[in-house]
């Protein structure tokens, strides 16, 4: 166990270090330069540079990024001046975090939920009632909802501010929703799917067989062997909902992580680009190994060596 | 004559499907005494499993077990049931053991824990009473080093053991009858023999009926004591295990007997009934049988045969048994099987 996890974290590092370089030759390819403002002087820009290490060849500056990475500094933002671009992400990312573990705790409690009612009844009324109702909720984008959220019981309704973040709970409601419905209808969708195929499974009807009553079966048997597929769902999209949603940050003026990643491409700020880059990355493929040693505890078929 | 263990009368089964009603069973009667093994035998789609399916209420939900079907577990009938009553028959009264051990043990749970789940929810164990009780079935059954197994997922095991393991799950809480439903058809030759004495045993030991579902005609000579022949959802022979190996007087046992290879079985001269099974969505209206019989008279076309006695416990649905029927002379293969009758089982005199 303890020599498997060494064995993908280190590929981890390496897959790491491949995103690390690719993203910072593809930033070089940009056109533009940070220095939007026209006001800037020839030779303040030239300053500008020198300080920030970028009048040094682009291999250079690549080499001390990667150098000051190992130390763990992932340098300073051009934007905020002055603002070191991990004070950044570790004001942000927790915002965006909450938000996402919110959206997650909803979306996969009520994915769960409308899958096992869908697959307990199947082909009836409740289940095409189900299908629809989910697969409008996977064809309808994040921020077309969080507009109609935020027109119905923020403005005409007047039941939820409408925007911000901090002040109060209540805040929080309507962009939670518009993250967790995606998430929701894609696990009720696969929830179902595969649930069916459990129920139908030969040692389900051994399970009936054995007389001891439709809830047992389901819970003692259905439930955890249609949870191996799941966990492989849900892994990734943790890492989605946790790194943040550019667009229903936006749109509801959350100070998220996600707001910032945006903002920071088209004024080149290259440390934002790449802190950023590395974070989701990271988090994703930290989430992939979890959901991989969880597989494990939950299949005993699953050897982790 | 003790009375029987189960009684099965005018059983009918239908499925409703996209395509229509498909009349699966269609009016089958048997009865189980106590320790004995009835052998339902027949092809694929004759409706065996859906027979033994029904006993257990395991069949699917566009099932429907017609008014008039009876099926007598002691007082009870249990073909009026509904899904919450079948819990007490199902494990406690009436077993079964599935055909594939590979895909029939939940993958994520310890064998041991999957032998114990009946014995507490029918027998009153506790968990700890249970697993010891697990445990003793599993030596029981033949599995060796149980004490060291008995923690193991279903993928440490192989075949064979999986199927000792599922007949234990069977067996767990006592029933008194044992649905096989073709229990060794999944496993390889060497292992079948060991599988059937496990059944076999155990069914000495407990004094328990069995009704042993297969299409192997070698199985069914070694377990039975008694026979059904099912074709197109009806049983059309049935007697006991000499009977209908060495008299058989239905057409389709005849086809049956016939296709089975044997020892004197000569190279390339095996057997096979012309045809297919017709389609139970539109079952004919006289023998289903008709179209593949080439002993079929006229009246097979037009009318379902009704049981001919043969003898106390032989009875065949054929019109051939009509005193008004021709004298046939039935296939080489079956006149040496009765022959073999005439000279060992009938007395002189």
């Amino acid at each position: 166990m303890a020599r498997y996890i060494l064995k993908r974290v280190l590929i981890l590092v390496i897959t790491l270090w491949i995103v690390v370089t690719s993203t910072f030759f593809l930033m070089q390819i940009l056109p533009g330069t940070p220095y939007n403002n026209p006001k800037l002087t020839a030779s303040a820009i030239e300053q500008l540079n020198a300080t920030y290490g970028l009048d040094k060849p682009v291999i250079v500056q690549y080499w001390d990024y990667l150098i000051n990475l190992l130390h763990g500094d992932l340098g300073t933002s051009f934007q905020y001046q002055n603002q070191s671009v991990s004070m950044l992400i570790g004001q942000r990312l927790p915002i965006s975090a909450q938000l996402g573990v919110q959206a997650l705790i909803v979306g996969v409690l009520f994915g769960l939920w409308f899958g096992a009612l869908s697959a307990r009844h199947q082909n009836q009324k409740l289940d095409g009632f189900l299908g629809v109702v989910s697969t409008l909720g996977i064809s309808t984008p994040s921020f077309i909802l969080a507009i109609v959220l935020l027109f119905v019981f923020g403005y005409q309704l007047n039941w939820l501010p409408v925007s911000g973040w901090g002040d109060s709970f209540s805040q929080t409601v309507l962009p939670t929703i518009a993250l967790a419905v995606g998430p929701a209808a894609i696990t009720t969708r696969f929830v179902r799917s595969e649930m069916i195929e459990v129920l139908h499974s030969d040692y389900i009807q051994l399970a009936r067989a054995k007389g001891i009553g439709e809830g047992q079966v389901i819970q003692k048997h259905a439930y955890r062997n249609s949870m191996i597929p799941i966990l492989t769902l849900i892994g990734p999209m943790t890492a989605n909902l946790l790194t943040g949603s550019t667009l229903v940050e936006n749109i509801f003026s959350i100070p998220g992580i996600g707001q910032q990643f945006v903002s920071s491409i088209p004024t080149k700020d290259y440390p934002v680009i790449m802190g950023t880059t590395i974070v989701y990355a990271l988090m994703l493929m930290v989430m992939i190994l979890i959901t991989d040693i969880l597989t494990a505890f939950v299949d005993p078929r699953v050897r982790l060596d | 004559m003790p009375a029987p263990v189960l009684q099965v009368k005018n059983l009918s089964v239908s499925f409703q499907t996209y395509a229509g009603v498909v009349k699966a069973i269609r009016g089958v009667d048997f009865d189980l005494k106590k320790g004995e093994t009835l052998a339902i035998v027949g092809e694929s789609g004759s409706g065996k499993s859906v027979t033994t399916k029904t006993l257990l209420g395991l069949n699917a939900q566009n099932a429907t077990v017609s008014e008039e079907s009876q099926i007598l577990l002691g007082e009870e009938n249990l073909a009026g049931y509904e899904e919450s009553d079948w819990d007490q028959v199902r494990g406690a009264k009436i077993a079964m053991v599935f055909q594939d051990p590979m895909t029939s043990l939940d993958p994520t749970m310890t064998i041991g824990k999957q032998i114990a789940e009946p014995m507490e929810k029918h027998l009153g164990m506790s968990e700890k009473e249970a697993f010891a009780a697990a445990l003793a079935l599993m030596k029981d059954v033949g599995i060796p080093d149980a004490e060291k197994h008995i923690n193991d997922y279903p993928h440490q095991w192989s075949g064979g053991m999986r199927q000792r393991a599922v007949i234990a799950i069977a067996l767990a809480a006592e029933p008194d009858v044992l649905i096989a439903d073709e229990p060794t058809t999944a496993l390889d030759v060497t292992i079948q023999a060991q599988i059937i004495n496990v059944i076999k045993a155990q069914q000495k030991k407990r004094d328990m009926s069995v009704i042993f579902i297969t299409h192997d005609l070698g199985v069914v000579a070694d377990v039975a004591d008694r026979v059904a022949v099912m074709y197109a959802g009806k049983i059309v022979e049935k007697g006991t295990v000499n009977e209908i190996f060495y008299n058989p007087k239905h057409p389709y046992t005849w086809g049956l007997l016939s296709s089975m290879p044997t020892t004197s079985t000569a190279l390339g001269s095996l057997h096979a009934i012309p045809g297919t099974p017709p389609d139970l969505l539109y079952p004919p209206k006289g023998d289903a049988f008709a179209n593949r019989n080439a002993y079929a008279l006229d009246i097979d076309h037009e009318k379902q045969p009704p049981f001919f006695k043969v003898s106390d416990t032989h009875e065949a649905a054929t019109w051939l048994l009509d005193e008004r029927a021709p004298k046939v002379e039935p296939p080489v293969e079956i006149q040496k099987r009765q022959a073999f009758w005439q000279e060992n089982f009938v007395k002189e005199g």
